[in-house]
C-alpha cells in the first residue's frame, strides 16, 4: 500500500513546463524529503497531490485510490507561504480550520488546546494572530495542519524561520508522528535536516525527477572515495598510486581515491613510512554535494551560474 | 454545503463583531438623514444677504427696490442707493476690486427713453464674482416684482389690492400625506441603497484580497473547493449587509409606527410603509449579489487594495449612472426613459426601488426587474467563479485581458 502515488504527471502553465513526467511513491511510516532548487516545481507537485491544481496528464493516487476530494480530510497541509487571519483569535482560528477538515467544534477545541500545550504556546490562545511573532504563527499553522490527525502530512519548508529550539520541537513532533505510522512529506533546502530525518528522498530539477529512492540507496550510488586525514610526519605517502587527487593543508589532507578499496592500503603505507596518523576517515558524499552535482548536471554547467541556492 | 456555511459563518461573525460595523450601523442613517434633511433645510431657508449698490436716477423705484431687497420674502440684503454719474461708476468699480470692501456688486439702472409706450428701464449688474448666482436670481425676481407693483399702481390700484394680487398660492396636500416627507424618505432610501451596495460589494473584494495577501486560502483550498470558498464569502458578507439593513429598516418601521413620525408628517400618514421596507430588503439582496459577484472577480484579479482601487470604477460607474438618471426619474417616474432605465439590472436595485416608493409601478415591471437581475447574477457568477478559481492562485503581476480570457477556458 502506498500513501501517495504520482504516475508521470505533467503540468504546463501557458508556455512554461512546470512539471514533466514526474513519478513518485510514498509509503506509510516514512519521512519523505522533496528536494529541488527554487522554481523547480516542488510547490506545483505538492499542489497537484492535494487537488489544488489538476495535472494536464498523468494520475494522482491518494491512499491507493484515484484522487478524490474526500480523501483530503486525511491530509494535513502546511503551505510554504504562511497565512492566518490577522484579526482572528488563535483558538477561533484553530477551531475554524479544524471544522473545515471535518471535525466537530468540541473535538476541534479540545485538540487545539492540547496541541497548544504541547507546542508551548498555551498563553497565546486568546490573542489575535497579528500580535504574535512569526515563529509563533508558524507553530499555530503547524498545529492547524495536524488537528484532524491526518495520515499524510505535507509540509512545505516547515523549519524555515524557526529558531533552533523550536525547529527541534517541530522535528521531534514529526518523528513522533512517523512512529505512529503517518507518512510525512516535506520540502526543504536544508540538506543537513534531510540527511538527519528522511528515509527517502526525491530530487527534482527543472520539473523533472533527477534522483529518488531510499536514503541508503541514494548514498550507495555514490562511491565512498573521499578520505580526510590528520597526520604528523613526512607526506611522501601521498604519492601512493591509489590516490587520484590530494590536497595537503600542512597536516590536514583531503584525498580523492581512484578506487574506494585503496583506503586501507594507503593507511598502511602511511604507517609504514613512520607517519603519526591521529585521524583517518573514509567519508561518504554528503547529500548537499550530491544535490549540487545533480542539479548542476541537469542545468548543464554553462548556464548554471548561481541559479541554485542549496 | 457544510463548508460553505462554515466559511460564511466565520465571515459573518468576524465582521459583525467589529466596532466598524456598529459605528456604521448607527452613523450611516444619521448621516443620510442629515444630508438630505439638512440640504433641504438650507435650501429653503437660505436668504441672500449680500451687500450691493443700486444706481438709479429714479429715486422712487430705487427706494422700492431697496425695501424689497432688504426685507423681502427670501432676501435681506444690504442695499446702498447711488445716483448715476461717471464718478459713481468709477468709485464702485474701484470698491469691487478692493478686498476690504464688502460690496458684492452694483445694479446700474438706465431709464427708458422718455415717451416710449410701456418702456422698461434696462438693467446691468456688475458683480465681484461671476459665480454669485443666488444674488443675481434674487435681483431678477425683486426687480420684476417692483416693476409690476409700480406699473399696477400707475394704473390706479391701491397698495392693499396689489398685495392680495401678488400673494403666492399655497396648495394643501395633507389629504394624501405630506408629499415632501414621502419624497424625503424615498430619497434617503435611494442614497442608503447606494451606500450599502457599494460598501458591501467592496467588502467582498477586500475580504478576498485579505485572504490572498495573507495567503490564508492556501490552507483553505487544501480542503475545500474555490467555488465553495467564493459562495461562502458572498453569503457571509451578504448576511452582514442584510443584518445592517435589517436593523435600519426595523428602526424605521418602529419610528413610523410611534408618534415621533406622526408629529412630523401629520397624523394618519406613515413615513415609510411596510411595502417600502420589503422592497428595500429584496432589492438590496439582489443588488448586493450582482455587485459583489463583479467585486469577487475584481478581488481575484488583483493583489492589493491599491490595485483594487484602480479597478473599482467597474462598481462605481453603474451606480453613478443611476445617480445621473435620478433627476429624470423624479421629474417623470413613469416616462419610457424611467421605465427602461429601471429595468437595467445594474440600475434596478436603485432606480426601480426608488420608483416603487414614488409611484405605482406595474407588478410585471417589478417581476421583470427581478428576473433580469437573477439572470445577470447567474451569468456574472459563472464568469467570476472561473476568474476566482485561477486568479487566487496567481500572485505577482496583474493579468491583462487576454490572460483573463484564457482563465475562463480553464475548468
Amino acid at each position: 500500500m502506498s500513501i501517495v502515488q504520482l504516475e508521470t504527471i505533467r503540468k504546463v502553465y501557458d508556455t512554461k513546463v512546470a512539471v514533466e513526467g514526474l513519478s513518485l511513491k510514498i509509503e506509510p511510516g516514512t519521512m519523505f524529503g522533496l528536494l529541488g532548487p527554487n522554481g523547480s516545481g516542488k510547490t506545483t507537485s505538492i499542489r497537484m497531490m492535494i487537488g489544488m491544481t489538476v495535472p494536464d496528464s498523468g494520475t494522482v493516487q491518494l491512499f491507493d485510490q484515484a484522487f478524490d476530494r474526500r480523501a483530503l480530510h486525511r491530509v494535513g497541509y502546511l503551505p510554504e507561504e504562511r497565512g492566518l487571519y490577522k484579526k482572528m483569535k488563535v483558538i477561533d482560528q484553530l477551531v475554524f480550520l479544524g471544522q473545515l477538515h471535518g471535525l466537530d467544534e468540541a473535538t476541534a477545541r479540545k485538540r487545539s488546546l492540547s496541541w497548544c500545550d504541547r507546542m508551548e504556546i498555551a498563553d497565546a490562545i486568546d490573542k489575535k494572530t497579528e500580535e504574535l511573532s512569526k515563529g509563533m504563527q508558524q507553530k499555530i499553522q503547524f498545529i492547524a495542519a495536524l488537528l484532524h490527525e491526518p495520515d499524510l502530512i505535507i509540509m512545505d519548508e516547515p523549519f524555515s524561520g524557526l529558531d533552533p529550539v523550536n525547529a527541534e520541537l517541530l522535528m521531534n513532533t514529526l518523528l513522533d508522528l512517523r512512529k505512529q505510522g503517518k507518512a510525512i512529506l516535506f520540502s526543504t533546502h536544508r540538506m543537513d535536516q534531510v540527511e538527519k530525518l528522511c528515509d527517502a528522498i526525491a530530487l527534482i530539477s527543472r520539473g523533472k525527477l533527477v534522483l529518488s529512492g531510499s536514503m541508503r540507496d541514494v548514498k550507495a550510488q555514490y562511491p565512498r572515495n573521499r578520505v580526510q586525514m590528520v597526520f604528523t610526519g613526512p607526506d611522501a605517502f601521498l604519492q601512493h598510486p591509489g590516490i587520484a587527487e590530494a590536497k595537503n593543508y600542512s597536516g590536514i589532507a583531503e584525498l580523492r581515491l581512484a578506487d574506494p578499496a585503496a583506503a586501507q592500503a594507503i593507511l598502511a603505507a602511511a604507517i609504514n613510512a613512520g607517519v603519526l596518523v591521529s585521524r583517518f576517515e573514509v567519508m561518504e558524499p554528503t547529500l548537499e554535494e550530491i544535490f549540487i552535482e545533480r542539479v548542476r548536471a541537469s542545468f548543464g554547467d554553462a548556464e548554471f551560474g548561481g541559479k541554485v541556492s542549496a | 454545503m457544510h463548508n460553505i456555511l462554515l466559511i460564511a459563518r466565520r465571515e459573518y461573525l468576524e465582521r459583525v463583531r467589529t466596532k466598524g460595523f456598529m459605528i456604521a450601523t448607527v452613523l450611516i442613517p444619521v448621516l443620510m438623514a442629515g444630508l438630505v434633511g439638512g440640504g433641504g433645510y438650507f435650501a429653503s431657508r437660505a436668504k441672500t444677504s449680500s451687500h450691493i449698490a443700486v444706481v438709479s436716477s429714479d429715486s422712487r423705484f430705487a427706494t422700492d427696490l431697496q425695501h424689497t431687497l432688504q426685507s423681502g420674502k427670501d432676501s435681506n440684503m444690504q442695499v446702498d442707493l447711488e445716483t448715476p454719474s461717471p464718478e459713481t461708476r468709477a468709485r464702485l468699480d474701484q470698491e469691487l476690486t478692493d478686498k476690504k470692501s464688502s460690496l458684492a456688486g452694483y445694479l446700474w439702472v438706465t431709464a427708458a427713453p422718455a415717451g416710449a409706450v410701456a418702456a422698461r428701464p434696462t438693467f446691468s449688474y456688475k458683480a465681484r464674482s461671476a459665480g454669485d448666482i443666488s444674488t443675481r436670481g434674487t435681483l431678477e425676481k425683486s426687480v420684476s416684482s417692483v416693476l409690476m407693483r409700480e406699473s399696477l399702481s400707475t394704473r390706479g390700484l391701491a397698495g392693499s389690492e396689489i398685495d392680495s394680487l401678488t400673494l403666492p398660492v399655497d396648495i394643501d396636500t395633507s389629504e394624501s400625506g405630506s408629499t415632501l416627507a414621502a419624497f424625503g424618505a424615498a430619497y434617503v432610501m435611494f442614497f442608503l441603497m447606494y451606500m450599502v451596495i457599494m460598501l458591501y460589494g467592496m467588502n467582498t473584494a477586500r475580504s478576498i484580497i485579505e485572504e490572498k495577501t495573507s495567503r490564508v486560502f492556501e490552507v483553505l483550498l487544501a480542503t475545500i473547493k474555490p467555488d465553495e470558498l467564493l459562495a461562502g464569502k458572498i453569503l457571509g458578507v451578504g448576511a452582514v449587509g442584510l443584518t445592517q439593513v435589517g436593523i435600519w429598516m426595523a428602526a424605521a418601521a418602529l419610528l413610523s409606527s410611534t408618534g415621533v413620525a406622526a408629529s412630523v408628517v401629520g397624523a394618519g400618514h406613515v413615513l415609510i410603509s411596510a411595502t417600502q421596507i420589503i422592497f428595500f430588503l429584496l432589492y438590496f439582496v439582489f443588488g448586493f449579489l450582482l455587485y459583489s459577484s463583479v467585486a469577487a472577480a475584481l478581488g481575484a484579479m488583483t493583489n492589493s487594495e491599491q490595485e483594487l482601487q484602480q479597478l473599482n470604477m467597474f462598481l462605481v460607474i453603474p451606480l453613478a449612472c443611476c445617480m445621473l438618471l435620478l433627476p429624470q426619474i423624479i421629474r417623470a417616474p413613469d416616462s419610457t426613459l424611467s421605465r427602461v432605465a429601471s429595468l437595467v439590472p445594474f440600475c434596478s436595485p436603485l432606480l426601480m426601488n426608488f420608483r416603487v416608493s414614488l409611484t405605482h409601478v406595474q407588478s410585471w415591471e417589478i417581476g421583470l426587474s427581478f428576473v433580469l437581475m437573477a439572470v445577470t447574477i447567474a451569468a456574472i457568477l459563472w464568469v467570476s467563479a472561473r476568474i476566482y478559481r485561477v486568479g487566487i492562485l496567481m500572485y505577482g503581476k496583474k493579468p491583462n485581458l487576454p490572460e483573463i480570457m484564457r482563465w475562463l477556458k480553464y475548468s
